[in-house]
This record gives C-alpha cells, structure tokens and sequence, in this order.
C-alpha cells in the first residue's frame, strides 16, 4: 500500500510527516515479511528497510531529493534491493537525503532539511543519507541503505549514534543506485549494531554483472585468497620473531596490529572526540591488540583532491537530466539563457548545492583547468591509495606486488625495525573532527567549510576501502552544551577485507558495551555494597593481572556472551537509545538542557538502573557458581 | 497558377535556386541548387604548370599551337582549369586531414544488448542506458570488437593492448546521457597508413601511389536519430543511439582534393571488404569530417596538427556524406582560405558546413562558439584489454584485401591495374571467383600455357564480353545473374571450352563472340546446350580456306597501281592488301601469313611478267 505522507505548499511535492522528516515516502512502514528465520535470510528484527531516495525501487517514486526528478518513477529495482528482498527485506520507506547525494547535513533536499529528534532539532544529522540514519535511530525501521560516496553513511551515522558502513568498492551492485561520483559511490548500510551490519551485508554481496564496476565472483575468490595467504604469511613472519600469541580467545583482539594515523590528529580535532579515540584505542590495547603509530602523509590533500574529482564526475553525471526523456521540464525554454533548450529546465530542477558542484566540476574538466586540477586530483589519489598499502599488512589485492622505497619516507616516520615501519591490519581514527555541529553553525560556515566534516571520511572513499564508524559517546567533561555526547570512531581495513573489519567493529561494540556498564554509577554503588570495587575497578583498567584469579575473564565473558548481551538481536535497541537508560551522563538531555539545569536523578532512574545492574550481577555470579 | 517576382524567376533560371515558402518549406532539406556538372568537373583536378614547356617567345603556327595543346588535354585526360588557380595553387599548399566515422557491423550495441537494426519501427531497440535512465550503467560489448579490430589491422594500425573510454560532454536531445563516450586519450589503435594507388582515383600530381597516415582510430557511440517535423517538432528514434561507431582520424597528410575523396573511398571498400561496416556512404553508414588549411608554398605556418608542424590555421568541415562532398567541400574551402589570406584577411579556426551543391561553405560556429567537451575518463568503464590471441586469430581470418588482390591478379594474371580494379569490385566480388574459375578450368586443359596470358585471355572475355551481353529477358542490373559466390548463367566450364576451342585456332574470334551469344541467349531460355553442341548446330568450325580460294581473293583485291609501288620498294604496302582481304572474308578464316605469302607470289610472278 501507498501512503504519500503529505503534500508540500506548492502541492508537488510529499513531505513526510514521521518524525524528523527522514522519509520522503513511507510506502508501509510496518511490513515484514514473516516467514521463518534461516540460513540465508535477513533476522526478522532486521526485515524492515528503509532506503534512501537514491536508490531505485519499483514500488514508489525515486526523486533523489530533487525536483528534477520529484515524480520520477524508475522502471526498474536496483540490484541491491533485489538482492535484499529475496533474503526477506521489505522496503517500509524512501528516505530523505541531500540532493542527489551532496551535502554534510541533509539540508540540501527539494522535501526539505531532515531534522533530529527532540532534543536536538537544532543539531545536524550529518548527511547525505541523513534520512536513513535518523530513521535507524527513532526505530522507524530494522536497517537502512544509503550511498556513501565521501562519507555520506559514516558521517550521519557517527551524528545519530548507530552504527554506519561503506564496503569496499564495487562489494556491493550500483545497479538501480543513481550516481552522484561513479568512481567512489558505493552502497552503505546503517543498522543499530556492527551484528546487524554483518547480517545485512552478508545478503547484500551478491556480484551483479549488470554493474560493470560489481567485483566478478573470479575476482573475489582471488581478494579472499591473497588476503588468506598474506594473513598465514604474516602469521609465520610473527611466529618466527616470537611475537605471535595464542588466539585462544576469540573475543579478543589477539594478534592485531591497530594503526594509528598520526596525521589525522589535526588541530580542528574536538577534545571530546580526541579522548573517545583515545579510550577506543585503549579498549584494543587491554584487549591484546597492539597499537602502532603510522603515517598516511598524503592524507591532507585528499579532502581538496576529492572536491575535485566527485563534482567533476557529478557534473558529467548530472548532464543527463535535460527534461527531454524523464524529468520535470521547465517551461519557456526559449526564454533560457542562451536560448538553450534546456538552460531553464536545468536552473529550475536543481538546488543550489547541486549547481555549485556542477559548475564546479564542469570548470575542473574544462580544457583550460584539467591538468590543474583533474588530472593533479587523480595523482593525488593515487598517492592516498599508495599511503594505505604502504601501511596496511595485507597488500591491495586489486594491483600487483608493489614495493616502497624507504628512503620515500617522511622522517618523522616510526620504524618498526630494520625492514621498515609496521605495518597493521587496520586503522583506527574519529569519524569526524567534531560532534555532530549545530545548524546554526553549520550555516555560517562557508561551503568549504562544510567540507572539513568529511576530511576522515574521504581518504577511504577514494581508495576504494571498508570503513565503518561505531558509535562512542562523549565523557562528561568533554561534553558540549546543548549537543549530543556521542560521535563515531572509524575503523578501515585494506580493499577486500570488508568481513574482518566487521568483525572487528562487533568485538569493539561488546568492549565497548561492557565498558559503559563498567562505568554505570548504579553498578558501581551495587558493588561497594557487595565488597567487588576493587575487582570491577581493576577489571575496568585492564589490569588483569591482580584480579581474583578467574573473575576477571568470566565477568567480560558473560557481558560478552550473545545471550546475556544488552544488545542481544531479540532485544534490539539503537545503541544510542540503550545507552542513554544505562548511562544517563550521555543522552540525559533535560540534565544539561538550558532551562532544567542539573536536575537531579530522579528515584524511579535510580531504581531502575541499578536493576539492569542488578541482573548482570546475578548472570555474573551464577555463571561462577556452575563453573565447574 | 502562382507569379514570381521577376527577380525571383530570374534566379531560378540562372541560378536554379527557388524561393521557398510556406507549405513549400519541407522542400528547404533538399539541394537549394541544381548542381551543374560542368562546374564540378571544372574544379576536380588540378594540372601541373607545364607552361615551361612552351616558351612563349618562339612562334609557333596557330594550328600546331591547337593541335599541340589539344593533345597535352588529351594527355593530361582532364578539362579545363583557369589559369588564375594554377598560378595560385603554385604559391599555395593545401593540407587536408580527415576523421572517418564508420558504423560497425555488429548485432548489439555499444554498452547495452540492444539489438542494432537499420529499418525497424522508432524507438524499439532501446535499453535502459541508451536513454540514460537513472541508476543504469553501462555494459561493455564485447564483441563489437571483432569488426573493430578488423578495421584496425585492414588499415595497418598497431592495436594497444589496453585502451579506455572517455565522456565527451554536450548537451544535444539526441545524446540522451549528455556525453558521448568515446576513447580520446587511449584510443585501441593508432599508427597506421592507408596505400592509394592510381587506380584509385588518386590526384595525378601524387603520382602511381601514395601513403596516408592514420594517427588513431577509436571507438565511440552513435547518437539518436533527429525526425524534425513542421512546426518546430522533433522526434527523436533512439534505435540508432549508442551503436558502434569508429572513428578514424588521418594525419593531415592529404594535399589534393581528389586524393581526399579517393582516401575515404578507399577506406569504404577496405571497411567492406574485411566485413568492419557493411553500410557505405550512400546510406549513411559513413560519414566523414574534414580539416582544411592551407599556407604559402615558401612559408611556414605555426600550427601543429597531428604532430606536422608549420601549417596554417585550418577550419573543420563537419558532417560529409558524399565523396564527392568531400571533394567539392575542400576545393572550395581552399579557395575561400587562399581568397581571405590573399585580401589580407586572417582564418579563422572555426566549424563550417556543407551543402551538396553549393559552391561554398557556411559558417556554423567560432571559436567562441566552440564547446569545451571537457573529457574525462568513464568511471564506470573498465580498460578494454585486447588480448594477442584475439588479434592473431582476425588476422588469420581477415582474409584478402583488396589491394593485394589487385597485386596478385596484374602480377600472375596479366591483368591491367585497371581491370583487376573493376574483375574484384563487380558483383560483390563474385566476378573475380568466376574469372578464378574460369583459368583455373581453362589450364586443366592447356596445363602448359603461360599464366599470364591465359588471365589475359580471360580477363578480357569476362571483364568486357561478357559484360556486354544483354537480352531483354534478362535483368537489366544483372543480366547474368552473377551471384556473390561465382556462379552466373553461363557456367565456368562452358567459357573455359569456348576459349579452349577459341585458342586452338578451331573456331575464330567472331565465332566466339557469336557462340557466347548464344550460350547465354540458350541459358535464359533454360537450354542446356555446350559450346560445341551450338557450333555444330549452326556449323561454325572454322575450314581454313584452300589454296584455290586464297589465289581467287588476292586476285581480286589485286590493283595495278599497288602492285607497282610494292615492285618499286614500298614493301610496306602489302600489309594494306593483307587487310584488304581479311575484310573481303565475312568469316574471318583469311590467315594473314598464308594471305601474305599467296600475294608476294602473285606480285613476284607480275614482275617476271
């Protein structure tokens, strides 16, 4: 069923009506399909899709929030969709988003800017596939796509508190995905947790041959063998220099090289961001991961190289839409300038955000501009490509051997021994400088400006790299007024190893998960009444050493085990939802709103974290009572 | 009836040009002029200055000087040139370079299985990426390639093995994505050269045969078709966008116009001939783009095109249809170029247009005008990667080309340039197999005859008696029915026998001539009957005449006069007596050594007398 969710002033255009305008379209926002759970399906929890508006379906409308296409039917389903469906997805809406993909903020759509939710209308939701990440966060659905071709998935989803990934490229069909920037769109999925990610992508990979940039099957046999044999190669190189350690626990991060970009800590960097990378990085190190600084020294002229390239190929793009076979068609086309018959067509269908980039791209490839400014942004992609497989311990599966000379090397960059710097199995940096910024700061911000949002996005984007971003909340001290506390941390793997970055992303989840409940006033009150302070805080520092020989480990077991997680599938609950009952520090808005101020915790909060506590408690001491 | 205002009917009568308006206006597509043969002919060739070969200060009776310059027209086989242009292409070079677009012959499109067709109802072979759907991509088809590569290595290119594709951006209703895809900066083949040759139609000044180079040939999308309808309407057929089109761009190597027309002729009958594009000009299948500059023979120009340096700024002429466009377009851009730089003006780099017909080109946009088709690479196109085994295995079966056919058949065969020419282009080279044929069927009898002269022999009787054969109850294009494969009305076995028969002297050459006559007139009427069968029937064998009756004939063309002119010494003469009697003989069964002979008898028995 077709429900148009309301009409605009001018009577074209449907608005949405559901809460923080993050659909364009809702066709039936409570459809599942119910048949029963298997190997090759979607969990139920996971069936309702929303999908963001730049994506074909058959069912509704694809406007890409523009009126260029505001009643634009597509005659055919994109190749994900198709892919989803029949693994049981059912597409419930078609989310808002920034024009045909470009934009920071969801601002820049035709239906109208997607807001937050009550507290923070006032606060971006980063963008483009902003209407599909807050529409994750409200529960309005299980999962949704969106398209991230500079960060558009990883921004929004690190501003609203879930968790946001973008496979590597070409992982996932671009069939039926209207292109904003060929050469980097990939699709991206949103979901409340690195699990649930791992369920959609798992349905979502089939190779596509109408995508002619879809990796063949051929080819991901050879990605999944070259990243085996580099990992067992690895792993003797290890055994050999004694520096391999028994993987017996898989929880943990045993035998993981973290890398740490030393450029990426840049001066525009929050305080409140630097310290949840700081605390992400501790959770790998407690966790058996060691951490290595490395240098990407190409990456701060990736931003600029990629402001070149995406409105260069958006513009080329973007030609296509001339009213002449689809389309909305101005009228009085003579009257255009130059007398152009589509000058009008094109001045009236598209927003300002659109034309900027479009002139901009279309001055970048000029005769007159290309060898400054194209083709200089092709070489310094190629450079930012060259950076990661210099860094990375898996060599890019996609080009042939390659060797770096030393002596290419900045100075300043760490040596692991004689051979070289060391190299790492994954990288971990913010997603963003910032928090999620205001609009109202947003909007004083030229459109430069803007752009800084993406500086740690892009570098991924155009090497073609899995990235995902896992949402972290913000300490109190670091806290900014009337802001949300939490933003993400990014975690990019070489091309190809989209699983094991996944992977990953879940481990630090759980960590993440028991840590925050590690620091629940309410649990810790519970365990001075019980005499355990002193193990819980040791625990909490990692120091596992002086722990009661056995408590430590089984206490992370249980909070770790599936069936006793807080997040458990049946369960589910954005994470940012969940987080703010346990930890009222980070989304207590009324605490830190301007006119309640410092409102004291209510009795009935206490009570009721310190049952959540409670329970864990009890999971923990009877699982130390069955052990044998 | 309607009037004409007198100065319009005095230019339609002089100038064939009518006024149109109104419900007339449909009628603006076709050629506004009536294109007069003699000024094109007129405008065609160019003769060398042979005027030092007069001096002009000797006298020389009027008569000779007719007569002389008579046969220097007759040897130059042209008309006429004004003697302005002649002094002025001396001082002027013309330098020419053309780019060739050429329909492959392949069954889908370009980037989407849509079929190709020519003639089917608009808009019915169309995938979702012609018309540029939101969201569809491109699908590289790979077997356009086989026509692609043919082409290349017909016209000598060194094939890359890695080629890309690029956007070449502008807005036009009939490109439907807004960019065109093409392959600017790798194209799949370059450097290679096309061999005019004389026969070919080549300009005399470029001598026996010349070199044209290719700079690169690449592929590309064909656009939709434009139906423009009164008032202002355009229908657009998108069956035609994105069939496979190749570009061929040549050095600008060419300096006379009929070598142009000559190169993108030639370059037709090679594209047909290795099955690379089976339409031709005429339907549209070819379409050529010309650049034209010219500079002084003692300067030098500063431009650079293709890697030639120094010459002068030159013009494009688009969208030639025809090759005599071709040829007219640059005569009279030359002209306009040499006229402008001679009244001091300065050319323009600019696009101009054609009309069949007319006498001069048009304007269509400056410089200014021109568009900035901002190339870049087709990010969603992979490199087109051309493996050896795939070039090695078209070369193999490429088969022969026309130009080293027309080798083989003057060098073994005995032909003339000419008629090897005309044997391999006639009935789709079915009149070749059949000459083929015929020798080969002709030698099994005569195993030890000369090769060449047997082709001789042959080529004359299937080139030009048999091609004057006709009925009226035959078909007036193809009286024979020659067919692609070889095969016509009058068998191989039936013309070898014949010219077996001719050879050894068994029949005479008229009887020859009269016996094909009826082979032919006998296979419409579906009679089976040989060469020898029709000789029987009509009694044709040729009966040498006996010794009684040459002594009747040579008495008879005997004159005294003759006689004492040839007893003087004027030997010479009894050549005229011989012919004299091979005309008296209707059936041609007069020797001429055994006629020679019966004379100087006669003769010689007049002087003892």
């Amino acid at each position: 069923m077709l429900r148009l969710a309301a009409q605009s002033a001018t009577g074209t255009l449907h608005r949405a009506l559901a809460p923080g305008n993050a659909f364009i379209l809702q066709p039936d926002p409570d459809a599942r399909a119910p048949a029963p759970e298997g190997k090759n399906v979607l969990p139920y929890a996971l069936r309702g899709m929303a999908v963001k508006d730049n994506i074909t379906t058959l069912s509704t409308p694809t406007t890409c929030a523009s009126k260029t296409l505001e009643t634009y039917r597509s005659p055919f389903e994109a190749g994900v969709l198709e892919q989803l469906r029949s693994c049981m997805g059912t597409v419930v809406g078609k989310t808002n988003l920034d024009e045909f993909g470009m934009g920071s903020h969801s601002t820049n759509s035709a239906f109208g800017p997607v807001t937050n939710t009550t507290p923070f209308e006032r606060i971006s939701v980063g963008g483009s596939s902003g209407g599909s990440a807050i529409a994750v966060a409200t529960l309005q659905c299980d999962m949704a796509l969106g398209t991230d071709t500079g960060g558009s998935v990883r921004l929004p989803a690190a501003y609203t508190g879930v968790t946001g990934f973008k496979p590597s490229y070409g992982r996932i069909s671009r069939w039926g995905v209207v292109p904003y920037a060929n050469s980097m769109d990939t699709v991206g999925i949103l979901a409340p947790s690195a699990t649930s990610v791992m369920s959609v992508f798992r349905c979502a990979i089939e190779p596509d041959p109408r995508d002619p940039t879809s990796l063949t099957g051929e080819t991901r046999s050879r990605i999944r063998q070259s990243i085996t044999k580099s990992r067992k190669r690895e792993r003797a190189r290890r055994k050999r220099l004694g520096q391999w350690e028994s993987e017996d626990d898989d929880t943990k991060f045993m035998n993981v090289r973290i890398g740490i970009p030393v450029e990426y800590n840049i001066e525009e960097l929050d305080h409140g961001v630097r310290s949840i990378w700081k605390d992400a990085l501790e959770i790998f190190q407690v966790n058996g991961a060691t951490l290595v600084p490395i240098s990407l020294p190409n990456t701060k002229h990736a931003l600029s190289a990629y402001y070149v390239l995406a409105p260069a190929e958006a513009a080329s793009n973007l030609s296509k839409y001339d009213g002449v076979r689809y389309g909305s068609r101005a009228e009085g086309w003579r009257e255009g300038t130059g007398h152009v018959l589509y000058s009008n067509t094109r001045g009236y269908g598209f927003g300002e955000e659109v034309k900027r980039r479009i002139l901009l791209g279309s001055y970048t490839l000029s005769s007159e501009a290309r060898d400054n400014y194209f083709l200089k942004a092709q070489k310094v992609r190629r450079l930012v490509q060259r950076d990661f497989d210099r860094v990375f311990a898996v060599p890019n599966p996609l080009l042939p051997t390659q060797h770096f000379d030393l002596s290419d090397l900045d100075e300043s960059t760490p040596m692991m021994d004689k051979l070289g710097p060391p190299q790492v199995d994954f990288i971990v940096c913010p997603t963003a400088p910032t928090a999620a910024p205001s609009l109202q700061y947003v909007a004083t911000q030229n459109s430069v400006d803007t752009y800084m949002n993406d500086v740690f996005t892009v570098p991924a984007s155009l090497a073609g790299l899995p990235a995902i971003s896992v949402p972290f909340s913000i300490s109190r001290q670091h806290k900014r007024r009337d802001h949300p506390n939490y933003t993400g941390i990014q975690i990019i793997g070489q091309f190809g190893d989209d699983q094991r970055v996944i992977t990953i992303a879940e481990k630090l989840e759980a960590f993440r998960d028991a840590r925050n409940l590690f620091r629940t006033p309410a649990l810790q009150q519970f365990a001075v009444k019980n005499g355990v302070l002193d193990e819980l805080r040791k625990l909490y520092l990692g120091e596992k050493e002086n722990l009661a020989p056995g408590i430590g480990p089984r206490i992370e077991k249980i909070l770790l085990d599936r069936k006793y997680h807080p997040v458990s599938d049946q369960n589910r609950q954005p994470w940012s939802e969940y987080a703010s009952e346990l930890t009222p520090e980070i989304r207590h808005v009324q605490t830190y709103g301007p006119r309640e101020s410092r409102k004291p915790r209510t009795d009935k909060e206490i009570s009721r974290d310190l049952k959540a506590a409670l329970e864990i408690w009890e999971q923990i001491k009877t699982s130390e009572n069955n052990d044998p | 009836m309607a009037r004409f205002a007198p100065a319009v009917l005095q230019r339609y009568l002089f100038g064939g040009q009518l006024l149109v308006r109104g419900c007339l206006r449909h009628m603006r597509h076709a050629p506004q002029t009536a294109p007069s043969l003699y000024s094109q002919r007129y405008h065609t060739t160019q003769i060398e200055n042979t005027s030092s070969a007069n001096a002009p200060d000797i006298t020389i009776p009027f008569r000779k000087q007719l007569k002389d310059e008579a046969k220097q027209r007759k040897a130059d086989e042209i008309g006429k040139k004004p003697k302005r242009d002649n002094q002025r292409l001396d001082n002027w070079e013309l330098t020419v370079g053309i780019e060739i677009h050429a329909q492959l012959n392949t069954e889908r499109k370009l980037f989407s299985p849509a079929t190709s067709t020519i003639n089917d109802a608009p808009n019915t072979h169309v995938a979702l990426f012609d018309v540029a759907i939101p969201g569809s991509q491109p699908t590289f088809q790979k077997e356009t390639l086989i026509p692609a590569v043919r082409a290349a290595l017909a016209l000598n290119c060194h094939i890359n093995k890695t080629s890309r594709f690029d956007r070449k951006h502008y807005f036009h209703w009939d490109q439907p994505t807004g960019y065109q895809i093409t392959q600017y900066y790798e194209p799949f083949a370059k450097d290679g050269y096309v061999t005019l040759y004389a026969q070919d139609g080549l300009a005399r000044e470029d001598g026996e045969k010349i070199q044209i180079g290719i700079k690169q040939i690449q592929m590309e999308q064909d656009t939709a078709k434009t139906m423009s309808q009164p008032g202002d309407v355009h229908l657009l057929d998108f069956n035609r966008v994105g069939l496979p089109l190749i570009e061929i761009i040549t050095l600008p190597e060419i300096h006379h116009p009929s070598t142009a027309a000559a190169l993108v002729r030639k370059v037709q009958t090679i594209l047909g001939a290795v099955d690379a594009c089976v339409l031709g000009m005429q339907s549209g299948g070819l379409r050529a783009d010309v650049n034209v500059s010219v500079r002084r023979r003692d300067a030098v120009g500063g431009h650079e095109y293709g890697g030639v340096h120094g010459l002068g700024q030159r013009t494009e002429i688009k969208n030639l249809s025809s090759f005599k466009a071709v040829e007219d377009a640059i005569i009279a851009e030359r002209d306009r170029q040499i006229d402008a730089l001679e009244a001091g003006e300065v050319i323009e780099g600019e696009t101009r247009g054609w009309t069949i017909g007319s006498t001069e080109t048009k304007r269509l946009r400056g410089k200014e005008g021109e568009v900035d088709y901002r190339y870049m690479p087709d990010p969603d196109l992979a490199p087109v990667v051309i493996g050896d085994d795939l070039i090695d295995h078209l070369k193999e079966t490429m088969g022969v080309l026309p130009d080293q056919e027309i080798e083989t058949l003057v060098e073994q065969y005995g032909l003339t340039a000419k008629d090897a020419m005309s044997l391999i282009s006639l009935n789709d080279g079915g009149r070749a197999e059949y000459f083929y044929n015929t020798v080969e069927s002709y030698l099994r009898n005569n195993p030890d005859e000369d090769m060449s002269k047997v082709g001789r022999l042959c080529g004359n009787w299937v080139l030009h008696e048999m091609g004057g054969l006709s009925h009226l109850d035959a078909s007036e294009e193809n009286p024979l029915n020659f067919t692609e494969a070889g095969r016509c009305l009058i068998t191989t076995g039936k013309l070898a026998h014949l010219l077996d028969l001719l050879g050894k002297s068994k029949i005479t050459g008229r009887t020859a001539k009269k016996v094909l006559n009826e082979v032919f007139e006998s296979a419409l009427r579906k009679v089976d009957e040989t060469p020898q069968e029709i000789i029987d029937r009509l009694g044709l064998w040729f009966q040498p005449l006996s010794d009684q009756e040459y002594d009747e004939l040579a008495k008879s063309v005997l004159d005294i006069d003759i006689v004492n002119q040839i007893l003087a010494g004027k030997i010479g003469k009894i050549n005229f007596l011989v012919g004299q009697m091979m005309r008296k003989d209707a059936d041609g069964r007069v020797d001429a050594q055994q006629a020679t002979a019966v004379l100087q008898r006669l003769i010689e028995e007049y002087r003892t007398n």
